[in-house]
C-alpha cells in the first residue's frame, strides 16, 4: 500500500519537469522580446546586450532552460517586468485570497450540489429531478462575469445587503496580521471580530458565485454517475436480498463516491480559471486578477509563474484525489 | 404444503410510444407451475421466453415499464403479490433466495465477502456481529471454498467467476431460505466449474430438503439436475412434468423441437428442424403463440391450446396431443 502510494507521488517528479518545460517554451514561443521592455526606451545598444546578457538570453536555448529550471528550484521566479517584485512574493501575496474563494465556493457547491445529484437520482424525471435539472442548466449558461454583476448589483445596489465588491476587506479597515492569509480566519484567530465580520461580508457574494457555477455541473454529473450505480448489478441484487432500503441507499452513496470526488476534483482545476473573472468583478486581488492582468499587460514573467502555480496546483489536486481513491477504492489495490 | 404454487401469472411491459400511444408487451402470459419442498424446478426456454422475468414477478423486483397484472404465486400458501412490500422484503433474501448468473458484477465492490455475508443474515435474522462471522465461516467452508476464515477478508474483485458464484450462493444461504430460485447460475463459467455449482446446489437441496427452481436454456442442466421441468415459449408454460417423461415423451412440438437441437441429438443424426424468431411481444397470435414455427399447426391453432393432462403430471399445452 504505501509502495503505491509512494510511487505515485514520485510520479509527480517527472510531471513537474514536463510542465517546467512548457512554461518555459510559452514566453519563448510568446515571441515578445523583454528586453526593450525592460532597458527602457532610452537604453543604448551596449545597455540593451548588458540587459540581455544579465538574464541569459544570449546563451542557446537549452543553456537559458538550464538557468530557468535552476532558478525554479531555487525558489525563483524572475521578477515582474512591470514593477520589477518577484513573481514568487507576488503570487505567495495572492494566492490566500484565491484559495480562499476557492475552497468556500467548491465546498459550498459540492456541499449543495452532491445531496440535490444524489436526490435527483432516487426519482428521475420527478418534481425534484425537473426542478434541479433546469438550475443546473441556468447556472451552466450563465456567464460568469454577468453573474458577479447582477449579484452586486442586486444586494449591493438594490437591497443593499451586501458590501461593494471592493476587495477582501473594507478599505477602512486593517487587515488582521497574517497567520493563514485567509481575512477571515486570521481575523477571527486575532479576536479581531469587526475584521473578520467584514472579510466575512466581503466574501459571501463571490462565494457564492462561484458555489453556484460549481454546483451546476456537480448536481448534473452526481446525478448520473448515482443513477448508473443504482442500475448496477450489485445495488439490484441488494434488492434480491431484501436489504433494508437505509443499507441499499448507503452502499450506493459509498459506490458513487470515488467517481463524483474524482470529478470535482478536475472541476475545482478548471474553476481557477472561472474564478478569475469573478475575481476581477469583485476586485478580490487574488491570482485569478493577477494572471489575467498580466495576460493583458503582456508581461510574460508573471504569466510565465501564474501558469507553472497553476499546473503545480492542479498537480497537487490530483495527486489529493488519487491518494483518496487508492484509499477508499479496493480495486486501487492501496485500500487498509 | 406446496411451497411455490404460481397461478396464471401475467406480467406487461406498458410504455408509450413516439406518438404517445400506449403500447402493450405481453411478456407473461398465464405462467402456473408449482414446486414442492425437496424438488428441483427446471424452468427451460430460449432467450426472451420469459424465465427470467418470472423470477422478478414472484420476487416482487420488477421495475418500471414491467408490471404484474395479474395471477398469483402463492408461497406456501400467502400471495406474494398482494403482500406489502415491506413484507415481501422481509422474505427476500430469508426465505426465498436468488442466485443471478454475472455473480462478480452482482457483489458490493466495495465491501469485503466476509462483511457481506454477515451484513444479509443481521438484515433478516437477530444475531450478534460474531455468531453472523462463524455461520458466514461455516458457509464458506460447506461450499467447499478452501481457508474459509482467510477468504472472509476477500474483496470481490480478487475472486474468479466460480469462486464469486460460490459466494453468491453462499449470500443466498446464509439465512437458511425454503426457496432458492438459480437464475442461469452457471452462465460464463466453464464447464467442470458449472458441474461443482450445480452439484453443490442439488446435494444442498437433498440435504436440507428446501425446493430450488433454476432457471437455464441448457436442456442438460434439466436433464442432470431437475425433478421437474417447465418448458417456457412466449411467455407461457408450454410443457410441464417429470423430466424424465418430458424426455422420454416430449408432446408439445416446441419441447421435441427444443430437444431434437440439442448437440447430442444433432450428432446422432436426428432431423434438424427448422428454427424462427420468437413472436413480438406487442402482437402475439391469437391461439396457440407457436402456431407460425410449428411444423404441425393448422386451423384450430387459432384458438387457445388446452393443457392436456398426460398422466404423472405431465401436461401439455396443444392441440395436436391426446390424451
Amino acid at each position: 500500500m504505501t509502495g503505491l502510494l509512494a510511487r505515485r507521488i514520485l510520479l509527480v517528479v517527472p510531471l513537474l519537469a514536463v510542465i517546467l518545460l512548457f512554461t518555459f517554451l510559452l514566453v519563448r514561443i510568446s515571441g515578445s522580446d523583454p528586453v526593450g521592455l525592460l532597458a527602457g526606451p532610452t537604453a543604448t545598444t551596449e545597455e540593451i546586450a548588458l540587459v540581455r546578457a544579465s538574464l541569459a538570453l544570449d546563451q542557446p536555448i537549452w543553456v537559458q532552460f538550464g538557468v530557468y529550471f535552476g532558478k525554479v528550484l531555487q525558489g525563483d521566479l524572475g521578477n515582474s517586468w512591470l514593477s520589477n517584485r518577484p513573481v514568487l512574493a507576488e503570487i505567495l501575496d495572492r494566492a490566500p485570497a484565491t484559495i480562499e474563494l476557492l475552497f468556500w465556493g467548491v465546498l459550498i457547491g459540492a456541499g449543495l450540489g452532491i445531496p440535490a445529484g444524489l436526490r435527483a437520482a432516487l426519482r428521475p424525471d420527478g418534481g425534484f429531478d425537473q426542478v434541479t435539472r433546469f438550475l443546473s442548466l441556468l447556472g451552466f449558461s450563465v456567464p460568469t462575469y454577468w453573474l458577479g454583476l447582477i449579484m452586486l448589483f442586486v444586494f449591493f445596489y438594490l437591497l443593499g445587503w451586501a458590501p461593494p465588491g471592493m476587495g477582501r476587506i473594507d478599505l477602512f479597515l486593517t487587515p488582521p496580521d497574517r497567520i493563514t492569509g485567509s481575512y477571515l480566519i486570521d481575523g477571527l484567530l486575532a479576536a479581531d471580530w469587526e475584521a473578520a465580520g467584514s472579510a466575512f461580508g466581503q466574501l459571501v457574494l463571490p462565494v457564492l458565485c462561484v458555489a453556484i457555477i460549481s454546483a451546476a455541473p456537480i448536481i448534473k454529473q452526481t446525478r448520473a454517475i448515482a443513477l448508473e450505480v443504482l442500475a448496477s448489478d450489485y445495488i439490484r441484487y441488494a434488492r434480491a436480498q431484501g436489504l433494508p432500503h437505509r443499507q441499499i441507499r448507503a452502499m450506493a452513496l459509498r459506490n458513487s463516491m470515488t467517481p463524483i470526488v474524482t470529478f470535482i476534483g478536475t472541476e475545482i482545476t478548471g474553476l481557477v480559471g472561472t474564478t478569475s473573472l469573478i475575481e476581477y468583478v469583485f476586485a478580490w486581488g487574488g491570482l485569478g486578477q493577477y494572471g489575467l492582468s498580466a495576460i493583458i499587460a503582456g508581461d510574460f514573467a508573471v504569466v510565465q509563474g501564474y501558469v507553472l502555480v497553476l499546473a503545480l496546483f492542479s498537480v497537487i489536486v490530483f495527486l489529493v484525489v488519487d491518494v483518496f481513491v487508492m484509499l477508499t477504492e479496493p480495486r486501487a489495490g492501496a485500500a487498509p | 404444503m406446496t411451497l411455490l404454487r404460481v397461478e396464471d401469472l401475467h406480467t406487461h411491459f406498458i410504455s408509450r410510444d413516439l406518438d404517445n400511444q400506449i403500447r402493450v408487451a405481453r411478456a407473461l402470459n398465464g405462467v402456473s407451475f408449482a414446486l414442492e419442498p425437496g424438488r428441483i424446478l427446471g424452468l427451460v426456454g430460449e432467450t426472451g421466453a420469459g424465465k427470467s422475468l418470472t423470477a422478478t414477478s414472484i420476487m416482487g423486483l420488477l421495475r418500471p415499464p414491467a408490471r404484474v397484472v395479474g395471477g398469483r404465486a402463492l408461497f406456501e400458501g400467502r400471495d406474494l403479490l398482494a403482500m406489502p412490500e415491506a413484507e415481501v422484503n422481509a422474505l427476500r433474501g430469508r426465505d426465498i433466495s436468488l442466485v443471478v448468473q454475472s455473480p462478480k458484477s452482482s457483489l458490493d465492490p466495495l465491501t469485503r465477502i466476509g462483511d457481506q455475508l454477515i451484513r444479509i443474515h443481521r438484515a433478516h435474522r437477530k444475531a450478534s456481529e460474531k455468531a453472523a462471522r462463524e455461520r458466514a465461516v461455516e458457509m464458506l467452508a460447506s461450499l467447499g471454498i478452501p481457508d474459509p476464515a482467510r477468504r472472509m477478508a476477500a474483496w470481490p474483485h480478487e475472486l474468479s467467476g466460480g469462486m464469486a458464484q460460490r459466494v453468491l450462493i453462499a449470500l443466498a444461504l446464509m439465512n437458511a431460505p425454503r426457496l432458492l430460485i438459480a437464475d442461469e447460475p452457471t452462465t460464463g463459467l466453464d464447464v467442470t466449474v458449472q458441474a461443482q455449482i450445480l452439484d453443490l446446489l442439488r446435494d444442498l437441496v437433498r440435504r436440507t430438503g428446501i425446493g430450488a427452481m433454476i432457471i437455464t436454456h441448457d436442456l442438460g442442466v434439466v436433464a442432470h439436475y431437475c425433478d421437474e421441468m417447465a418448458v417456457m415459449y412466449a411467455g407461457a408454460i408450454v410443457e410441464s412434468g417429470p423430466v424424465r417423461q418430458v424426455f422420454a415423451n416430449p408432446s408439445h412440438p416446441y419441447t421435441a423441437n427444443l430437444i431434437g437441437a440439442t448437440p447430442e441429438r444433432l450428432r446422432l443424426g436426428g432431423p434438424r428442424t427448422v428454427g424462427g424468431p420468437p413472436p413480438n411481444l406487442f402482437r402475439l397470435p391469437e391461439g396457440c403463440a407457436y402456431r407460425d414455427r410449428c411444423p404441425q399447426a393448422g386451423a384450430d391453432c387459432a384458438t387457445p391450446p388446452p393443457d392436456v393432462a398426460l398422466g404423472a403430471g405431465h401436461v401439455a399445452r396443444c392441440h395436436r396431443v391426446a390424451a
